[in-house]
């Protein structure tokens, strides 16, 4: 890469004296210096453990409180089926996205928004960063919705978890230390995996789950407007401009290299993996609410699943359930706050890490505390529309996906930048053909919103 | 022991915080980039207002 930056006249450091690190750098030099030793000591799985961690949490990250109450209304509606094997495509699109912005965290050293910005230019790039906070702060607001729901269901008052929920996505960030609140949010995330044993309890039969893989099938009802709402809600679920944005900071933040990009989209993979299952178990969770035939259509939250299941999976299955979608929100809150903090920082040209001291990271910790504050005071307007605004807020996050998805193809198809990291033709046209699809369903997505009457 | 790697040498020079705040400098986009960045730029705009009036709409209009 240093060639590639003289190519481009950014001058380079002919030394690198540990005098001269920031407090940033230090603390990322340490955490470098035990990849450097696991690598030599040729101890991979040690290595992946070290490296693992952007693409896990934003893979689990997007599991979120809207994604997991689309999961179980899929499977509220239209049972173990054609949406099984759909997830998985879905993630698979997520996988293919994802990986781009590994290289090209790990080529440029950059986030997203920075790259965006000095590549294209200011227009450009304000509008990105304008996309992505307006993008962001609206989803943050459904994450406190999950919050919310999920505190209902054991009874807590909605202010007391919206509280909670905010301390908490404060007192992650008190660490000022990237790898430490990495590996605390990797902690938290492994709870969407609570979906699993849910699922357990609902007996999902293993015939119907491998019809379904080979067949893509049944769809009850066929193709309506409800079966589309929810094909376009799924993809929704699993592909979003805050995870391109938000993995391509970690990963320049987490310090990895290109000797880490092998590491990089196994973890990324293994994440896809995880919450692929975790959303497959949210499905088959609900499934016996489609086999008893319960209209969740008036349905408010994940709460209102996890009470119409409690007679269905037992108490035990029901508290699993609404715990999954307390941490499902949880973690979200704590991973779209710090993407809107890291694409804020790098569009003003403001120091950018977790790595930060409060003082040094005033803009940085600022915007994600003040996005936080926002969202948790929205969820706390007396008589807010909720539902309402969960559901238009994943059309929002979809439209503003194929713009952000375009950036990505740019730069990562830009050589000057990417060296022999650039995309190869395979990947453009998986890329592309994500712009696309994306674009055509999340042009279906607001027609039928706007017209719900068009597909009958 | 030899090539026991320091804490000094454990960050590429590229990687120091310093370094990775001096900017990359702009590129030229291509026509067909930049009519695709319009075209989805009008997408949005006129994408997002019909989301939001459906927003309003559905508010307004009694169960």
């Amino acid at each position: 890469m240093s060639e590639n930056l003289l190519d481009l006249g950014v001058p380079t450091f002919p030394s690198r004296p540990e005098e001269s690190f920031t407090h940033e750098d230090v603390l990322r030099a340490h955490e470098r210096l035990k990849v450097l030793k696991a690598r030599a000591a040729k101890s991979s799985l040690r290595l992946l453990w070290l490296l693992a961690g952007p693409g896990v949490l934003v893979m689990l990250g997007e599991n979120d409180g809207p994604s997991m109450v689309s999961y179980a209304t899929t499977g509220a509606k239209y049972g173990i089926g054609f949406f099984v094997p759909f997830i998985l495509l879905t993630f698979l699109m997520a996988y293919v996205v994802q990986e781009m912005t590994i290289r090209l965290g790990v080529a440029t050293h950059r986030g997203h928004s920075e790259l965006i910005f000095q590549r294209f230019g200011p227009f450009w790039g304000y509008f990105a960063m304008a996309d992505l906070v307006f993008g962001n702060v609206l989803t943050l607001v459904t994450e406190f919705i999950a919050i919310q729901a999920g505190g209902l269901y054991f009874g807590l008052p909605a202010w007391l978890s919206v509280a909670i929920g905010a301390a908490l996505v404060f007192g992650s960030m008190a660490f000022r230390r990237y790898m430490t609140w990495e590996r605390a949010l990797l902690g938290i995330a492994a709870f969407n995996l609570l979906f699993v044993p849910a699922a357990l309890l609902a007996h999902p039969d293993g015939a119907a789950l491998g019809h379904a893989l080979a067949a893509w099938g049944p769809i009850p009802g066929g193709f309506n407007r409800v079966f589309l709402t929810l094909v376009l809600a799924n993809i929704g679920a699993t592909v979003t401009p805050w995870m391109i944005f938000f993995q391509q900071s970690a990963v320049v933040d987490k310090g990895m290299t290109k000797a880490d990009v092998p590491q990089g989209r196994m973890e990324t993979g293994i994440g896809a993996i995880l919450a692929a299952v975790a959303a497959i178990a949210t499905l088959a969770a609900c499934a016996p609410l489609f086999a008893a035939h319960v209209d969740v259509s008036k349905f408010a939250s994940g709460a209102d699943f996890a009470s119409a299941l409690r007679p269905l999976l037992g108490t035990t299955g029901a508290t699993l359930f609404a715990l999954g979608i307390l941490e499902a929100g949880l973690v979200a809150a704590m991973t779209i706050s710090v993407s809107s903090s890291y694409s804020l920082a790098e569009t003003v040209s403001a120091r950018h890490s977790l790595n930060l001291n409060f003082t040094t990271g005033r803009l940085f910790y600022g915007t994600a505390i003040l996005s936080t504050l926002l969202a948790a005071g929205i969820v706390l307007i007396p008589g807010a529309p909720l539902l309402a605004m969960t559901l238009t807020v994943n059309v929002i996050a979809t439209l503003l996906m194929a713009p952000a998805l375009l950036f990505l193809l740019l730069l990562a198809n830009d050589r000057e930048i990417m060296g022999d990291l650039a995309n190869g033709r395979l990947a453009n046209l998986a890329g592309g053909t994500i712009i696309i699809a994306i674009a055509a369903v999340g042009t279906l997505y607001g027609v039928i919103t706007a017209f719900p009457s068009l597909l009958g | 022991m030899r090539n026991e790697p320091t804490l000094g040498s454990a960050l590429e020079p590229e990687q120091l915080a310093a370094a990775t705040m001096r900017p990359y400098p702009r590129r030229t986009l291509g026509k067909g980039a930049m009519s695709l960045l319009i075209i989805l730029r009008v997408y949005v705009a006129i994408a997002i207002p019909i989301v939001v009036y459906a927003f309003v709409h559905a508010l307004l209009t009694p169960q």
